[in-house]
């Protein structure tokens, strides 16, 4: 008894040294500035109280919500939209191309396939860079010259908001697109194949076999993927940031993800205290949606 | 009636593979268009027809990259960073992470709940507390500042997805070891390890990833041409709206890319088997 629980004390003492100096790490660049962050939140940092700042309670909150034209507000809107276009988008064009990829006879599937990885082996922010000057540029960028080219007017893509949203959309799509592909892809390989079979002998057409066999048999083995892509399209920050805000070249358009909006307060506009307590509120929505996911997904598995 | 068959099909096929060469087209072309740009000698701009062959082949670009920015020392400082990131958080990750998996002591179940939810936070959001620690640190402007920052958010990760390889692993295969006489030292370097190379390598190569492709920190961490990294260098070179460098520019994202896509390519399928069987999916 006694020799029983000197060994596991040894055993806890042991799991603690050794991890110790992975946990330290994390406790000192990821736990403690979330902590600071939340403390920074309820004072009125900003460039003028750099050091000598007062707390000031829940005054930051209280402008972000109650407020409607902070600009917060907008922004989670803005931002919840984002996430609902861009993964209708994303989800329907996978699923065509995956479709089609999984289609017999087609000789250069391996070719097709290689190339379509192209935008997610690139590094991402050379790739947003490449878009926004190579394509969008006002001046010179190959779509609006075609654009020119066609209807003999110049458009500023990146000026309005609507333009913003529809040109980061297109961005976001390329990029996020070729993982979405491949998971979809490699879904399909996993559907029995005899299903298609009878469903071919008993007359069902192309389009019937894709939404009664494909879809179903699809879901369950996309959605674990599917809802870390909700996250990162929902979490977006380099596409919007690149392409719209970068200092000294704002580009008109006040379309804002929530993280953008964070990051425009803090580094940008430097209030920081008002900053801190819009990251507060984006932990904790995210920290909300995974146990509602979380609960919903054992749900579903119970 | 089999004549219509026939053409019926060669006819779909004929569209599918149209199709497929669309999306090509369109996956590769602001990849294309800035390579063309960057072998142009009149950078595309003045034509107003657009060719994706340069009319007047030069390299220029290319040299005045590697000569007249110091595109080098910020390829060593890359370098530097990537290595040292890799090995610290490699050196803390794995003890911890094989400790996570294999021992059982009190507040593990909460720690590893903890670095989950850690895990969906965005480390941008918490950049201004970072700042403000690492001045307070004097680590402001300082490789070792960065190495430490991607390090300490590489560590989350890291853990998670390899202590889920190594529940994979029947523990006993330990036991086999423990009875025929390996020392706790040994059955570490001579079992555990060579069996979970496959993770070792994968997190490795996604820490070198997010390292290689980190902007937003050593854009605002990092002040001085000499000190910066490649991509907050191809990030300062970037084109304005009015500014002519862009040639200049595509040639230099072609250049930082090419390793990565080198590197991508290579281990394209050890990637997915090995992110799908870590440890991060909740």
């Amino acid at each position: 008894m006694m020799k029983e629980t000197s060994k596991s004390t040894r055993a806890a003492l042991m799991g603690y040294l050794v991890s110790a100096p992975s946990l330290l790490l994390i406790m000192l660049i990821v736990v403690f500035p979330i902590a600071y962050t939340g403390y920074i939140s309820l004072t009125n940092m900003n460039t003028y109280h750099w050091f000598e700042f007062d707390v000031i309670g829940f005054e930051n909150y209280m402008r972000a919500i109650a407020v409607f034209d902070s600009g917060f507000l907008s922004a989670l809107l803005g931002t919840v939209l984002w996430t609902i276009v861009n993964m209708v988008l994303q989800l329907f064009i996978a699923f065509v191309i995956a479709c089609l990829l999984n289609v017999s006879r087609l000789p250069l599937r391996n070719v097709y396939k290689t190339i379509l990885m192209f935008p997610w082996a690139m590094p991402g922010y050379v790739s947003i860079l490449l878009w926004k000057t190579g394509m969008f540029n006002s001046e010179f960028g190959l779509l609006t010259r075609w654009m020119r080219d066609m209807t003999g007017i110049t458009v500023r893509w990146l000026s309005t908001d609507a333009g913003a949203f529809l040109t980061c959309t297109l961005v976001n799509l390329w990029l996020a697109l070729p993982f979405m592909i491949m998971i979809m892809d490699g879904g399909m390989k996993s559907i029995d194949k005899s299903y298609y079979e009878s469903a071919y002998l008993d007359g069902a057409d192309a389009l019937r076999r894709a939404v009664s066999i494909t879809v179903p048999c699809l879901k369950p083995v996309i959605a674990p993927s599917v809802l870390i892509t909700v996250f990162t399209t929902f979490k977006q920050f380099d596409v919007v940031y690149l392409m719209t805000l970068r200092v000294g070249a704002q580009t008109g358009s006040h379309f804002h993800t929530i993280i953008t909006y964070a990051y425009e307060n803090a580094f940008i506009t430097n209030n920081y205290g008002y900053s801190s307590a819009i990251s507060i509120m984006i932990f904790a929505l995210l920290i909300a949606f995974s146990f509602v996911t979380n609960a919903k997904r054992k749900g579903e598995a119970a | 009636m089999k004549k219509k068959k026939m053409a019926k099909r060669i006819l779909s096929s004929a569209l599918i593979n149209a199709f497929f060469i669309a999306c090509c087209f369109l996956a590769l072309l602001p990849i294309l268009y800035a390579l063309s740009v960057s072998l142009d000698a009149q950078g595309g701009l003045l034509s107003s027809s657009f060719s994706f062959i340069p009319k007047e082949f030069t390299l220029s670009h290319y040299r005045s990259v590697l000569v007249d920015e110091p595109v080098l020392t910020w390829l060593l400082n890359t370098a530097l960073l990537t290595l040292s990131t890799v090995v610290l958080s490699m050196a803390c990750s794995v003890p911890a992470a094989y400790v996570f998996s294999r021992k059982r002591f009190s507040g593990r179940r909460a720690i590893l709940k903890i670095l989950l939810l850690l895990y969906s936070f965005p480390s941008v959001l918490s950049m201004f507390a970072i700042y403000r620690l690492m001045s307070s640190l004097s680590l402001i402007n300082t490789h070792i500042g960065l190495i430490v920052i991607y390090a300490g958010t590489m560590s989350v990760f890291a853990l998670l997805n390899m202590k889920g390889y190594f529940d994979a692993i029947p523990i006993e295969i330990e036991e086999a070891g423990r009875i025929d006489g390996c020392s706790d030292r040994m059955l570490v370097t001579k079992i555990v390890m060579p069996l979970s190379k496959p993770t070792l390598i994968v997190t490795g190569v996604m820490i070198v990833n997010f390292v290689w492709n980190e902007y937003i920190f050593s854009v605002n961490f990092l002040t001085g041409e000499n000190r910066m990294t490649l991509a907050a260098g191809l990030y300062s070179l970037q084109a304005t709206e009015t500014s002519g460098s862009w040639p200049v520019f595509a040639a230099a994202s072609i250049l930082v890319s090419m390793p990565v896509l080198v590197i991508f390519f290579l281990c394209q399928k050890n990637m997915v088997s090995g992110l799908t069987s870590g440890g991060v999916k909740g």
